[in-house]
């Protein structure tokens, strides 16, 4: 197998490449079905829209990751009867570059949905994505959150809930050697997060000749017919953006799409595909976060991003609540107030901890093309997730009170900016508004379902793009549900599987 | 123009305290040149038409007819206040995007994480790789 290569921006001459399979996107879905096609013997093409950074590249304050790592510079929000920010990456690796790292299995109960609620038989069954979870657990060497470099806040969360007689545990991540820097969220410059920009991308260019291609945003598909052979853009510099060579890549087999949540629909409108189901059935777990006031240091800039999870009401409540710590810079805007309140506020940084309810939504919205070529997010939580929501933040508040907290800072308008122990009720009349929570979404789903219906489907149990030969859809677009669960080891093992079946049913070249 | 009226709205919002300096002892206006240069057009729409609004809208919190600006350190104080926990969406919205920037220059100056007693952040290397992989700096 030749060795195969990166490239990076280049003002010209246009470029003109050729593979097996084109993979757009190299996030924990593209790299993921990457791999498995390189492995397989198959030439692949991965064309990713933003830069390649590796650990020196990574930025450390909310300044530079913004700049560098988030999508658009974190503007993309989705816009209903209020307006939630919608937290992505655009690097190589994608998103879990600067994610917390947290890895969950699929839940039984997910499956079961797939299979009897949406009509995609045991294409997902248990035991096949067992063993993909197997084998990206090894790889990516996913262990249980080394408890000395947790954090305080996180091992408050951990007592607090248990005093409280949940459920709750230290979080699986694909970590090794973390020394506890609180970069996750940046970037671990340290190397201990193991992503694919890592991994699985240099393995393919170096060991299967597979060639990645950075700042590489894809305008569209090419079709013979009803055939994607390829796609074809134009390549970006992720400094200035100004506008590079065009590409035009030609896939022989298929092109497999795995642009996100907010960006598969979007680019197969913009490539001509007319389903009734495109840009639809956008689900999310949104969530937000309850903050304690303690006496004693919780020190959020130490320790693990997110290191204690509860799932102890995730089917009776839907909601999973998690610790997660901000930096000072994104607590800033988080804390209620402004002029000399909110630089008060901001002195006992130190001693706050910050925990999350992450509501499972039934919420509903939808992703498009803009007329500018942008990305149109339409989504509002419902009255029942914000139930859970104001159910979530009771109990999350109840367990700082638990741990000696003096008050919390619940940052929803309608309830006091401070509530001590003996006001625990208040949050019974929090008001059921978007407008007065801090929503932030960060998990996506959906857009370009997979099912069984045409009507509500945009590939079918066959896992092709219905009425089209060739093209896939291999990342968070693609899951019909919401899972309740962090869902990056989801979304790789469904474009781990997709790869497979691609894999196996002809022969490489 | 824009930077002057960007930095006087995050100084407002982030004044000093007898514990913390606040955005009037930093270097904000070089900070938020910078931002406003490297930003996409959303963000700098948003920074910038954030800003406006911050010095047109005390007649609506303070009752005061004169653009932020021009008010009283006070006034002007209770004007930001105000704007951040405004019962209308928008102008809390607003008031988020101010907070949101000012943040981001706040909380990573040193001034402010020496006194609690945080870790400095070394200086963001902006690079990327070209082919070789190699680190390429803006230009």
């Amino acid at each position: 197998m030749p060795q195969g290569q990166h490239l990076g921006f280049r003002p010209g001459p246009d470029l003109e490449l050729s593979c097996d399979y084109l993979v757009i996107g190299s996030g924990a879905g593209g790299a993921s079905a990457a791999i498995v096609l390189a492995r397989a013997g198959y030439s692949v093409v991965v064309a990713e829209a933003g830069p390649w950074r590796q650990p020196e590249d990574y930025p450390s304050s909310m300044h530079g990751t913004m700049r560098d790592m988030f999508a658009d510079w974190g503007t993309l929000v989705a816009t209903g009867d209020s307006i939630i920010p919608v937290v992505q990456a655009r690097v190589v690796g994608g998103t879990p570059v600067i994610n917390s790292a947290i890895v969950v299995r699929t839940p039984a109960d997910v499956l079961q949905s797939w299979r009897e609620d949406h009509g995609m038989g045991d294409v997902f069954s248990e035991e096949a994505m067992g063993r993909i979870h197997d084998r990206v657990e090894r790889e990516l060497q996913i262990q249980t959150t080394d408890w000395a470099i947790a954090g305080p806040s996180a091992d408050t969360m951990l007592q607090g809930l248990r005093r409280l007689g949940k459920q709750v545990h230290p979080i699986d991540r694909n970590v090794a050697g973390c020394k506890g820097a609180m970069q996750c969220l940046q970037g671990c410059k340290n190397r201990s997060k193991q992503t694919a920009n890592l991994l699985w991308l240099p393995e393919l260019i170096a060991q299967h000749g597979g060639t990645v291609l950075s700042c590489a945003p894809v305008h569209k598909i090419l079709w013979q017919g009803d055939t994607a052979v390829g796609a074809q853009g134009r390549m970006r510099e992720p400094t200035t953006r100004r506008a590079g060579a065009p590409f035009r890549i030609q896939a022989r087999r298929g092109v497999l799409v795995a642009a996100s949540a907010t960006g598969t629909a979007p680019l197969l409108q913009r490539s001509g595909v007319q389903l009734p189901a495109l840009g639809r059935f956008f689900r999310g777990h949104p969530g937000a976060g309850i903050v304690g006031v303690y006496d004693q240091p919780k020190d959020m800039h130490v320790g693990a991003s997110q290191a204690t999870a509860s799932v102890h009401h995730r089917l009776d409540h839907g909601i999973k609540l998690e610790s997660l710590s901000l930096p000072l810079e994104l607590f800033a805007a988080r804390v209620s107030g402004a002029g000399q309140s909110l630089i008060t506020k901001l002195g006992d940084y130190r001693r706050c901890a910050m925990w999350v309810t992450a509501v499972r939504a039934e919420a509903e919205g939808t992703v498009r093309q803009t007329w500018w070529g942008g990305t149109a997010v339409t989504y509002a939580p419902t009255r029942k997730d914000l139930e859970r929501l104001r159910f979530g933040s009771k109990l999350l508040a109840q367990a700082h009170f638990e741990m000696g907290a003096r008050k919390v800072w619940p940052g929803v308008v309608g309830l006091p900016t401070e509530i001590g122990p003996d006001q625990l009720d208040a949050f019974d009349s929090a008001p059921l508004s978007n407008r007065s929570w801090t929503w932030v979404l960060s998990h996506l789903f959906g857009g370009a379902v997979m099912g069984g219906d045409p009507q509500r489907s945009v590939v079918g149990p066959d896992l092709v793009v219905r009425g089209k030969k060739q093209l896939h859809v291999v990342d968070a677009a693609l899951l019909p549900t919401t899972l309740g669960v962090n869902p990056q080891h989801t979304i790789m093992a469904v474009a781990a599987l997709i790869a497979e079946r691609l894999a196996n049913s002809s022969p490489s070249s | 123009m824009w930077t002057y009226l960007v930095v006087s709205a995050l100084k407002t919002t982030f004044p000093s305290t007898a514990q913390l300096p606040g955005l009037d002892q930093l270097d904000t206006t070089r900070h938020v040149r910078t931002i406003l240069a490297q930003s996409n057009w959303t963000m700098w729409a948003g920074t910038v038409g954030s800003a406006l609004a911050f010095h047109l809208l005390p007649i609506a919190t303070v009752y005061w007819p004169l653009p932020a600006l021009f008010l009283p350190a006070q006034v002007r104080d209770r004007h930001a206040q105000r704007m951040a926990t405004h019962p209308w969406y928008g102008v809390r919205m607003i008031m988020m995007m101010i907070k949101t920037i000012g943040g981001l220059v706040w909380g990573a100056a040193p001034q402010v994480r020496t006194p609690l007693a945080m870790p400095l952040y070394p200086a963001d290397p902006g690079t990327h790789r070209d082919d070789a992989m190699q680190p390429v700096r803006p230009g």
